[in-house]
């Protein structure tokens, strides 16, 4: 498959920017496998500190209050329903749809991000506080960036998406913006069961 | 399909500006998104920083021919071999691998350009930022990081000043910036690889190099991160005064080794890999022989690229780690010399029977080899773990791996840069000073990295500014090899600079070897074959079987001497 | 390779069969060349650790010489006449060779691997999963503290400290191996024995000294500006004269000991010795019963 993908691309008289885009979700999809090993690297620093600790929690500091933060994990997870969705309307060429569930999504991360503010500064440690305090927040904060950066690419597509007949044939940048999207959801879920639901 | 006119029309139309015109100095200055160019960036900025990084080698080595601390203040010292080891990784071998990969990869499998060249672009000029971060840190109050390239904590968490710039935090932005650098490259190198091969060209019809720069940018792609996470923890604890790594903050130091080792062992195989790369090209050429076991050297590679991520601990064996895991490190760190086995006694395959042409860039290769089965069989030494116990962090796991990264790596390197400099320079280099150079390295290489040998088995511990009166001998023989590698640094400039402003038109296939990089002009055009990329038929290496590597193959050759 | 006559006929296959010979006894040879290259062996370990180097040294001079000797028959033999520009014959590949040597290399790295990991449950430095965190007094005779930069080596049961190493000979005892700031290495060449320091935790490490002599204790982990100065002497005595240095030594009053890199540091204060960049200020030397020296000559 692949060689005839760049078979057909040397052979296309204009087949460079066409293939072009194909490359984009190839180069896009390693660097999120990449990128999954940091997280991967930060989970195990997390479960190594924390099986290693004689005292794990700071001093005064009973545990993490799960329920609120479940509320906003349940948010954020069917955000990913929503992007879904919206990659659906947008194949079926409904651009107000996509346009709809895209901004819907845009909000439910904003949703996630506010909860994770006000959860932060309800806390009573701060990062300096032993290596769960720097781990909690260097997790929980690492992951946010990617919540941010994701409602940031996904604001770009929408912008995007009202240019004249862009998005007539699929966009590459939907799909890999949407597979970014996935891929902090699935990152969410395991860091809620390390933080939250391990103890 | 390519036809002949097509082939015709490709040789003759006006060249585009090329690398190494004479009025084309300043491309090699701006951003500009061609492989070409940036593979010749990037090698310049590496010997550049070969140059400051064997400088300060040098005045380490005139420091340690006298056992006293006497040349230069003990704190000096540190910041001197910290700064070597971090320049010569990431400001050298890194760097100039890339540059050949810039420089190989798209010619071989016949794709005009790399897959995303703005980001190549971008990866490139992370370098020269990051150069300079790093020389800046020896600027600043209380001097660079001197805690060596590991920057194990909690030495490198002290910071006597106080300040929040200082060296040890710009060294870890530097490393994070080559780390980004790196990254974009690898992306960029594997998705070229996987999605850009030219018509025919399938995964076992491509070059062994390809192979190997493969294998080794797959390495980055899942070892950098692990080491970004563990710099993004010590960055936190040495600036905002977390405890990931603080004992007394309940951190484990212990932590960050495993984080770095994760990453660092395997960057030896992302420094060797293509290095093997370059041998299994050259080999055939220069022997006029097949490569011999061709689906087994390429095989061989992805196994070293699984092996190399399950071995770290074997660095270290005497850090505290339970019994069990020294064992079971040891037993995959063994386990590597048999895919490794395998490339050595395919090459030697190869030059059995041949009809060798000793050139520069042959001797080169010839002495890479020799060099790293002597890092090799020191190698096995290591990865036992009671040997290791006693030579670890002495100067025999120093004499080690300057054989593998300077005796086998830089000298492959050298050899590739002799052997493709016609094709992308379009001058011939000179011989003489070739051989030369290769005299001085060889002999240089070995009697500044043999003596570390017999110094670590009497005890003599690495990183030392001042060491024990029975140690001299060695470290005076050392000394002067070290000064000897300086000296080899002259004539390998003078010919790359004299050759390529007035060294003799080169043909666009000097070595007659096989390879759709040799079915290029020399220095091949910008967007290399364009449109007219030649269907590849069979396998590379077909010396002396008369298969023809493309379709057409005789005409393009045809039209590629009348041009 | 027998499968190929034409190639080997029978002059050069006595003439390989020579070679091996001498190969094989030159690799012998070298293996027993080993105890001129290490420090004089003064611990139950070393005997090990050296025989297994030797056997290493062995077959890695079969393997190297092997390698090159074949390097320098083809660059000797095979090379193109000076106008020839033929190509050789083309020989792609052999299966039964590949499989040869993946084989034997295999089988050669896993009997290395299984004779070590003998040799390592011999040795035992320590028990699986012993060095926990805490004071976890398990046996340790002698308490060494490593800081930036000395070493103190306690003996609590005799009340006894000093910056100089005694063990008794022919006996085996316990390290309790502590840090006070950064992870240093305890590393006495002449015992083929090394361990991490490491803050936080306390080590164990079980030394058996089988030789009486001077031997230089070194730190192997990097710990900063006076890592290289971080140096002792360890003193391996027999049993009655151990017992009695240490019954003399409690009743010395406490001193000042051993630390070069507080010299160093106070010459450098005083502008006798130049300075460099900045640096961690080095710990001030321990007080100890006995100083003892680290200047005397020393054995290996």
């Amino acid at each position: 498959m692949t060689i005839s993908t760049s078979h057909d691309a040397a052979a296309a008289p204009q087949g460079h920017g066409a293939a072009h885009a194909n490359h984009s979700l190839t180069g896009f999809i390693i660097f999120l496998c990449s990128e999954s090993v940091i997280f991967l690297a930060f989970f195990s620093g997390y479960a190594v500190l924390k099986l290693s600790a004689l005292q794990w929690l700071p001093p005064g500091v009973e545990g993490l209050e799960w329920r609120t933060p479940l509320l906003y994990t349940v948010v954020l997870v069917s955000s990913s329903g929503t992007v879904a969705l919206a990659e659906r309307c947008l194949s079926r060429g409904k651009l107000w749809g996509f346009r709809a569930f895209w901004l819907l999504s845009m909000a439910m991360g904003a949703v996630f991000l506010y909860g994770q503010a006000i959860e932060w500064r309800s806390l009573g440690f701060g990062i300096t506080s032993g290596s769960f305090g720097g781990c909690f927040y260097l997790l929980t904060g690492f992951h946010g960036l990617h919540v941010l950066s994701g409602i940031l690419l996904m604001a770009l597509m929408l912008q995007r998406s009202f240019r004249p007949a862009n998005y007539a044939a699929g966009e590459q940048g939907v799909i890999a913006t949407s597979l970014f999207w996935h891929f902090v959801d699935v990152i969410w879920v395991l860091l809620f069961l390390l933080l939250y639901a391990w103890s | 399909m390519t036809s002949s006119a097509g082939v015709d029309a490709r040789i003759l139309r006006a060249p585009h500006p090329v690398p190494g015109a004479p009025d084309n100095w300043k491309r090699f200055f701006t951003f500009n998104t061609d492989a070409k160019v940036i593979g010749i960036q990037y090698i310049a900025t590496a010997l550049f920083f070969l140059l400051v990084g064997g400088l300060l080698a040098m005045i380490m080595r005139g420091e340690l021919i006298t056992p006293a601390a006497d040349l230069v203040d003990r704190t000096v010292y540190n910041g001197l071999y910290t700064m070597h080891g971090t320049i010569m990784l990431f400001l050298f071998i890194f760097p100039v691998l890339n540059g050949l990969n810039n420089l190989l990869i798209p010619c071989m499998i016949g794709a005009p350009d790399m897959a995303f060249p703005k980001l190549n672009a971008a990866a490139f000029w992370l370098v020269p930022v990051f150069g300079v971060i790093l020389m800046a840190s020896f600027l600043v109050p209380g001097g660079p990081a001197s805690s060596g390239w590991w920057s194990y904590p909690p030495v490198s968490l002290q910071n006597p000043l106080g300040h929040l710039i200082n060296g040890e935090a710009l060294w870890i932005l530097a490393v994070a910036l080559s780390g980004i650098s790196s990254i974009m490259g690898a992306v960029n190198f594997v998705t070229t690889i996987l999605r850009m091969r030219a018509p025919g060209m399938t995964l076992s019809r491509m070059p062994i190099f390809c192979w190997t720069a493969f294998s080794a940018q797959t390495i980055q792609l899942i070892g950098l991160p692990a080491l970004t996470g563990g710099a993004v923890m010590l960055l936190f604890d040495l600036v905002v005064g977390t405890s990931f790594y603080r004992p007394e903050g309940g951190g484990d130091p212990v932590l960050y080794q495993h984080f770095f080792w994760f990453y660092s062992h395997p960057a030896v195989y992302v420094i060797i890999l293509p290095v093997f790369g370059v041998f299994s090209e050259l080999f055939p050429v220069y022997a006029r022989k097949p490569l011999f076991g061709y689906p087994f050297v390429a095989g061989a590679s992805l196994v070293i690229v699984g092996l190399s991520l399950i071995v770290w601990v074997h660095h270290m064996f005497p850090s505290g780690v339970p019994q069990w895991m020294r064992d079971a490190f040891m037993v995959t760190t063994m386990l590597i010399a048999v895919p490794t086995g395998i490339k050595v006694f395919a090459w030697l395959a190869t030059l059995w029977g041949g009809k060798l042409r000793l050139n520069t860039a042959m001797l080169f290769a010839l002495g890479g080899l020799f060099n790293f089965v002597f890092a090799g069989v020191t190698g096995i030494m290591l990865a036992t773990v009671p040997v290791d116990i006693h030579v670890n962090n002495t100067y025999f796991v120093v004499g080690h791996f300057h054989y593998v990264i300077y005796g086998a790596a830089t000298m492959g390197v050298y050899a590739a840069i002799y052997h493709w400099f016609p094709k992308f320079t379009g001058h011939m280099y000179y011989e003489g000073l070739g051989k030369l150079h290769f005299l001085l390295t060889f002999i240089g290489t070995n009697l500044n990295f043999f003596p570390m040998h017999p110094l670590g088995l009497m005890g003599m511990p690495r990183r030392v500014s001042s060491y024990d009166p029975e140690f001299a001998f060695w470290n005076v023989i050392a000394s002067l090899g070290a000064f000897l590698l300086g000296v080899s640094i002259i004539p390998f400039l003078l010919n790359l600079v004299s050759s390529w402003v007035r060294g003799a038109k080169a043909p666009a296939n000097p070595w007659n070897a096989i390879g759709l990089e040799w079915l290029l002009p020399s220095p091949p055009p910008a967007e290399n074959f364009e449109e007219h990329v030649p269907t590849v038929i069979s396998g590379p290496y077909g010396y002396g079987t008369g298969r023809p590597l493309v379709e057409h193959q005789a005409e393009i050759e045809r039209a590629l001497q009348q041009a | 390779m027998t499968s190929t006559p034409r190639r080997f006929p029978l002059p050069r296959l006595i003439g390989l069969a020579l070679w091996l010979v001498l190969l094989t006894l030159l690799s012998v040879w070298m293996g027993a060349q080993v105890p001129r290259w290490l420090p004089v062996s003064a611990s139950s370990a070393a005997p090990l650790v050296d025989g297994l180097f030797g056997f290493e040294t062995a077959v890695a001079t079969f393997v190297f010489v092997g390698v090159v000797s074949v390097m320098v028959w083809v660059v000797l033999f095979n090379r193109a006449e000076k106008y020839d520009i033929s190509d050789a014959e083309p020989i792609e590949g052999n299966t039964t060779l590949e499989i040869t040597w993946t084989v034997i290399p295999l089988v050669l790295v896993m009997a290395i691997a299984a004779y070590t990991i003998q040799v390592n449950r011999q040795i035992g430095l320590i028990g699986p999963m012993d060095h926990a965190h805490g004071p976890a007094l398990g046996g340790g005779e002698v308490q060494v503290i490593a800081r930036q930069w000395s070493w103190e080596f306690r003996y609590p049961v005799a009340g006894v400290s000093s910056t100089e190493l005694h063990l008794p000979l022919d006996r085996r005892l316990g390290l309790q191996l502590e840090s006070d700031d950064v992870i240093h290495g305890f590393y006495v060449p002449a015992f083929r024995l090394k361990q991490q320091v490491i803050p936080g935790r306390s080590i164990t490490l079980f030394i058996t000294p089988t030789r009486a002599g001077r031997y230089r204790l070194r730190d192997s982990e990097y710990s900063g500006t006076w890592f290289a100065a971080n140096q002792a002497d360890v003193v391996v005595e027999s049993e009655e004269a151990y017992q009695s240095w240490l019954s003399r030594a409690a009743r010395l009053p406490l001193q000042p000991g051993l630390s070069d890199a507080a010299r160093e540091f106070a010459q450098q204060r005083s502008g006798e010795r130049p300075s460099g960049y900045a640096t961690i200020q080095p710990a001030p030397p321990p007080l100890v019963n006995v100083p003892g020296s680290n200047t005397l000559p020393h054995d290996g």
